[in-house]
């Protein structure tokens, strides 16, 4: 018997449990064994698949380092299908204790057992119905999601008056139907039953009249006085027109006072630098659609906001080589982000290495960008650098006009401007880069809160106003605002009075004098500007749950004048607008507005001003890049709670890290070197040092992170004094952080302290034992393919014959759309980014609970989709693929055979239906189901919930309860109720009406679903494609979902210089 | 006696659960045959019987929606208001609509949270109110007449055709099919033809 796995796949097929054979390659080839005794190939196969990787197939794909590295911790950790614990009981109470409560429940049933009627339950009507409303039909509003600065078009679902799901907006510009991670989760945050809900003055609470009374007076009196000269407010980049123009009528009536912004993640490098350039305050607006050539300067822009929907989409269009030639994506970064996963280069950089590789890709590009880079201090390259800068400038010059050059909000103005210089050199100003003025054009950045605090010190201050996102958290530790606020540091403390408007008792408003609960966006009217300047009105979908206040009556306490709620002060502002003449009409306008949520016409015209290159010079001349140091430390963004605002959210909170694939936590994540120079293994509690503060952290090693470089995320650690689910998850880097190098600086220290910490990782949660799944593959090799990936082709997309292991039989599915339906989907490799919106958006539709921490690290996680994350290649510095697994509905399931009570069946359009009624939990199914795609519900996770949680639940999906397994349904509930619709109008369903969850809500429309009997709907045309391919194709299970192979589109001047992969380690077996 | 023995040992079992799958199945515990009790004492013989007011007026999106509604107070003021309008058995009524409190009525078809029914493909497809509500405008207070199990279910969906009737009569409380036979057979081939019926009985129909 062979036990060698990376040799030929005719060698290989053996050691494959239960294979039918696949024709052409190998039927004539004696087997080492006889393909009856099935147990003893399944035992055969358990003890040679000790390798992880499928190295037979050229190219060896890994979901971790442990993976990769094969230790025997990992082996004996994973060999076991399922985490350890995962299949114990319940604990809870005492199995005495169960008895007891058993026989309690028993002796009850027995009193009621007499009457099998259940107990009335009751019919409320309305009163008066109101016209739209028709009971059990859904209603889509327009509205909008504002976050730091930038509003997000959003289309929301009701049912009765509660908002259910949140959508991107199909007509609006930058979201064209798409939505991300944080406008899905915006749903879950509405219904928070820790949202605060109690207007109080110091401890006592309040009613709005007593503050707005109290305001009123002390308005009066500073417009007579100072003019609000000791007044300050502290906001969020103020990008909604009405709330500017709150803003500007205030300063009329009290001319003194003094407004700062601040959002912690705010492009105000990219502004500073915009700046000097242009003489203006704008912003650049990139179209990839016309890019071939995109090189990104640790800029994450396929996730970082406010564009990352509009541009992955355009990103994603240009991955289809049905749309033409590939762009081609060079990304130099820090540590892998999902931009950099979907780079056809990367290099690892540390950040501070950026500025120069910036320089140097200036001086190489020449003209212009030339002149300025020649006064940057970048110092030398290291060789490999400076050669990827050469290749990346050639490639950037062909293709002049026709390419983009975007640098990271981390990284300083310096490189902003470099970034651009270089765009203008090309000509991709005016082509790919398109500069409009800005949605908020003041500046937001940390020297706004420096003013502030120094103002405040002086004693210039007597009033602060604070709506502001929680700054007394998000800001760096020595900011110096939590110092000032804090009644125990500042003996002047009494002299201020502070009013913080939030929507959650946080760590600001813990020295607060006024709290104010702010109203939920979907609470209340509101309006904001895009990224590209499109202005959304965003409605209210609901009465304020908890009696928040808008943020615009807020403001327009201020005024001083007749209270007016936010529906009047808008529609005011908005009327004002058109002036006289748009008077007339404003009814009909303002219905559209609302009703298609963008005001028509409102994307920002392009500023025709070329940029000053020599503006910048002073810029880019006086930035010196931090110094080196043996580690540097990188903050960034946290993919899922962003700055910490989102740290209440139990559905991002449990959402895997797209990357390191954590829920509950952050890490400090080092690359496999580091980690070995520094003694340092996954798990370990070390301290981080820098700047003179301490702090325990644990860490997580993650292949692709640059060497010497330490990566912590933001917004964890709350303690925030409601905040129940954000509280001790994780630690809080800002502890760390300095207003000095707020993104990046050398000198961290990072030393192995006693202790452990354990992460909950769904990384090898349901993995399916290193077969060939995620495809990566040049476009050349596909064009022209090796015999390697012949072999890998023939053995994922070629014919082959079902032997004796058919056990089902052959259904006679729909071949025309005359005849019916034949569900299918489509998944594409290559635009798939990884971004999670699918899997939220799936949680958010099907009703899908969250577990915890605990729960996940054994296994139990409920997401039905997720997104097995592959690196492939060298372990420190290896590429990524991304491929979403949900049910894929095969055609001939194995979970369906194996129940016992037909609990899984299949319908007649092939669908592989879940009926919870007559589950059991023998959870045979789950054991049989190769994909690893069913979902237990060990405990009752849905009991408990509070009223308002309860109004979030999709009414069109069972909530599952204790005991019953679960799966990706293709969201029947969507396809039942567009066939109900078409069936009473007596048509067929239309490829446009009918999406599912995850589809509808891509950013990259990776994801397409339909009927595979109608040949003209896009999933058909996808399922043909020559990319296209079936999981685990070699088992016959026929899956109706297809995955389409990820492309890559390599600079051939690079490639040659590349390190060629690395052999697996362990070659040879064990 | 051992013959006796062996015989009850197999009689009993085979007894007992026959006994309790028939229970199960008996009208008392699917709820049928139970007038219920509602907060204002509406009469259906009334309203539906002597006026011969459609369902759909009361009932408007069954036509439409899944749910057929409970009509909103208005519904009954927008007659009452004129009709009636001093009876004391509408004083509730009156009382809910003008204090803007819904009438908290008693549930009487109740399907179990984990079934999906839906009114307008029904309705759509022919198959009449009184197919399942059974004779409204005969009942004093509402009492569920089929048993609204799932084999009642599946019955008709396997082989809907008995269970047309023309769209026009869709409310009637009266229509019944042609009693010739062949010629009952030819209208339901008819309906099932012109309404493009295709019950479906894949479990997802229903359970999702």
């Amino acid at each position: 018997m062979n036990t060698k796995p990376d040799s030929a796949p005719a060698q290989d097929l053996p050691s494959s449990f239960a294979l039918p054979v696949v024709s052409g390659t190998n039927e004539a080839k004696p087997h080492a064994h006889d393909h009856d005794d099935v147990v003893a190939v399944a035992l055969e196969h358990a003890s040679t698949r000790s390798t992880p990787a499928e190295g037979a197939y050229g190219k060896t794909y890994w979901l971790g380092l442990e993976e990769k590295l094969a230790t025997p911790e990992f082996l004996e950790e994973t060999r076991p299908e399922f985490p350890v614990g995962a299949d114990l009981p319940p604990t809870g109470f005492a199995r005495r204790e169960f008895m007891q409560i058993l026989g309690a429940s028993l002796a009850l049933a027995g009193a009621t057992a007499c009457s099998t009627r259940p107990q009335d339950e009751r019919m409320v009507p309305y009163t008066k119905t109101p016209p739209e409303i028709a009971p059990g039909n859904p209603l889509h509003y327009a509205s909008g999601m504002t976050l730091a600065g930038h509003t997000s078009g959003l289309l929301i679902t009701a049912r009765e008056g509660r908002p259910v799901k949140v959508e991107g907006n199909p007509q609006h510009p930058v979201n064209q139907g798409a939505a991300g991670i944080f406008e899905q989760a915006f749903l879950l945050s509405l219904y928070d039953p820790q949202r605060a809900r109690v207007l109080r003055q110091g401890n006592n609470p309040r009613s709005l009249r007593v503050l707005a009374e109290d305001i009123s007076s002390l308005v009066g009196t500073k417009a007579v006085g100072d003019g609000g000269a000791r007044l300050r407010f502290l906001t969020e980049p103020l990008n909604s027109p009405l709330l500017a123009d709150l803003k500007a009528r205030i300063q009329r009536k009290l001319p003194s006072a003094k407004f700062h912004s601040f959002a912690p993640i705010s492009n105000e490098a990219a502004d500073t630098a915009h700046r000097a350039l242009f003489g203006q305050p704008v912003q650049a607006v990139y179209d990839l659609t016309r890019a071939d050539v995109i090189v990104s300067l640790d800029a994450d822009f396929l996730e970082s906001r406010p564009a990352n929907l509009g541009m992955s989409r355009q990103f994603g269009d240009r991955r289809d080589p049905k749309n033409g030639e590939l762009n081609r994506l060079y990304v130099a970064e820090h540590r892998m982000s999902i931009t950099g996963g979907m780079a056809d280069h990367r290099l690892r950089v540390k950040s501070q290495e950026i500025f120069g590789l910036a320089a140097a890709l200036a001086q190489a590009v020449g003209g212009p960008a030339g002149s300025l880079a020649a006064s940057a201090k970048g110092g030398t390259l290291r060789p490999e650098v400076a050669s990827w800068v050469q290749a990346v400038a050639q490639d950037l010059k062909s293709k002049a006009g026709r390419s983009v050059v975007l640098a990271g909000e981390r990284q300083p103005a310096a490189v902003h401007a470099l970034a651009q210089a270089i765009n203008a050199a090309l000509g991709n100003v005016g082509a790919t880069v398109k500069v409009v003025p800005a949605a908020a054009p003041e500046a937001s950045g940390l020297a706004e809160i420096r003013a502030l605090v120094e103002d405040i010190k002086a004693g210039r201050v007597d009033t602060l106003v604070i709506t502001a996102s929680n700054p007394l958290y998000a800001l760096p530790v020595d900011a110096g605002l939590a110092e000032v606020l804090d009644p125990k540091q500042n003996a002047n403390r009494k002299a201020l009075s502070v009013l913080y408007a939030g929507h959650y008792e946080d760590e600001t408003s813990k020295h607060a004098d006024w709290f104010v609960p702010l109203a939920h966006q979907l609470e209340t009217w509101s309006d904001g500007r895009a990224v590209d300047g499109t202005v959304s009105i965003a409605q209210p979908l609901i009465q304020p749950l908890f009696n928040g206040v808008p943020e615009a009556e807020l403001y327009a306490l201020f005024l001083d004048q007749p209270f007016r709620p936010a529906y009047q002060l808008l529609r005011e502002y908005w009327t004002a607008q058109g002036g006289e003449a748009g008077r007339a009409d404003f009814e009909t306008r303002w219905e559209t507005w609302v009703s298609e949520g963008v005001i028509p016409g409102t994307v920002a015209t392009a500023v025709t001003a070329s940029p000053d290159v020599g503006a910048a010079a002073t810029t880019v001349s006086a930035y010196q890049p931090p110094a080196s140091g043996d580690l540097e430390i990188n903050f960034v963004a946290d993919y899922k709670l962003l700055d910490g605002r989102f740290a209440n959210n139990a559905w991002l909170q449990e959402l895997p890290d797209p990357i390191t694939k954590i829920v509950w936590d952050n890490a400090a994540i080092l690359s496999p070197a580091t980690a070995k120079k520094l003694g340092l293994e996954s798990g370990q509690l070390a301290e981080l040092e820098y700047g003179g503060r301490k702090l325990q952290v644990p860490v997580t090693i993650l292949p692709g992170n640059a060497d010497d470089t330490v990566t912590v995320a933001l917004g964890y650690g709350r303690t925030g004094l409601h905040e129940v689910v954000a509280k001790d998850v994780g630690f809080n880097a800002n502890l760390l952080r300095s207003v000095n190098a707020p993104w990046f600086d050398g000198g961290a220290k990072l030393t192995k302290v006693r202790g452990s910490h354990t992460f909950a990782r769904t990384q090898y949660h349901w993995r399916m034992e290193g077969r060939p799944l995620a495809l990566d593959m040049s476009v050349s090799e596909l064009a022209h393919p090796s015999t390697a990936t012949e072999h890998v082709l023939e053995r994922v997309q070629g014919e082959h014959k079902l032997g004796k292991q058919n056990n089902l039989p052959d259904f006679d599915y729909a071949k025309t759309p005359a005849e019916g339906y034949k569900w299918g989907m489509s998944i594409d490799l290559s635009r798939c980014t990884g971004c999670n919106a699918c899997v939220v958006a799936c949680q958010a539709e099907n009703n899908i609970p969250v577990v915890g921490k605990e729960q996940v690290s054994r296994g139990r996680e409920m997401a039905w989709l997720r997104i097995d994350r592959y690196f492939e290649g060298d372990e420190n510095n290896p590429a990524m693929v991304m491929q979403p697994v949900a049910c894929v509905h095969c055609e001939k399931a194995p979970c369906e055979y194996v129940c016992p009570v037909n609990a899984t069946v299949h319908s007649d359009e092939g669908l592989n239906d879940m009926v919870y009624n007559r589950c059991v939990g023998t959870r045979y199914c789950s054991n049989n189901c190769p994909y690893k795609v069913r979902r237990f519900n060990y405990l009752h996770y849905t009991q408990g919930k509070t009223p308002t949680e309860k109004m979030l639940m999709n009414p069109d999906v069972t909530v599952r309860n204790r005991g019953v397994m679960e799966k990706c349904t293709y969201c029947v509930q969507r396809i039942e109720r567009v066939r109900i619709n078409a069936r009473v109008e007596k048509r067929l369903i239309q490829e446009k009406e009918l999406q599912t969850a995850c589809q509808q809500t891509c950013p990259t429309q990776a994801i397409a679903f339909g009927s595979l009997a109608d040949p003209a709907q896009r999933v058909t045309q996808l399922h043909e494609d020559e990319r296209a391919y079936r999981l685990l194709h070699e088992l016959g299970t026929r899956p109706r979902t297809a995955h389409l192979i990820r492309l890559r589109n390599p600079n051939p001047a690079l490639v040659a210089t590349a390190p060629a992969e690395s052999k697996p380690a362990h070659e040879g077996g064990h | 006696m051992s013959r006796l023995s062996a015989a009850m040992l197999l009689a009993v079992p085979a007894i007992a659960i026959g006994g309790l799958l028939a229970y199960v199945r008996s009208p008392h515990v699917t709820n049928q045959a139970h007038p219920v009790e509602q907060p204002i004492e509406f009469d259906h013989r009334h309203h539906a019987g002597d006026e011969q007011i459609d369902c759909r007026y009361c009932h408007w999106t069954v036509e439409k929606a899944p749910s057929a509604g409970i009509p909103s107070t208005t519904v009954c003021m927008s007659c009452h208001a004129q009709v009636w309008n001093k009876s004391p058995y509408l004083t509730e009524v009156r009382k809910a609509f003008f204090a803007d409190q819904p009438i908290p009525w008693v549930r009487v078809h109740n399907l179990p949270d984990y079934v999906y029914f839906n009114h307008s493909i029904h309705v759509g497809k022919g198959v009449g109110c009184a197919t399942c509500h059974g004779r409204v405008d005969q009942m004093g207070a509402i009492e569920q007449a089929a048993p609204l199990t799932m084999s009642w279910c599946l019955d008709c969906h396997r082989d809907p055709k008995p269970n047309l009737r023309p769209a026009e009569f869709i409310t009637s409380m009266t229509w019944a099919p042609p009693t010739d036979k062949a010629e009952a057979a030819a209208l339901a081939d008819k309906l099932y033809q012109e309404y493009d019926v295709h019950s479906r009985t894949s479990c997802s129909t229903c359970h999702r």
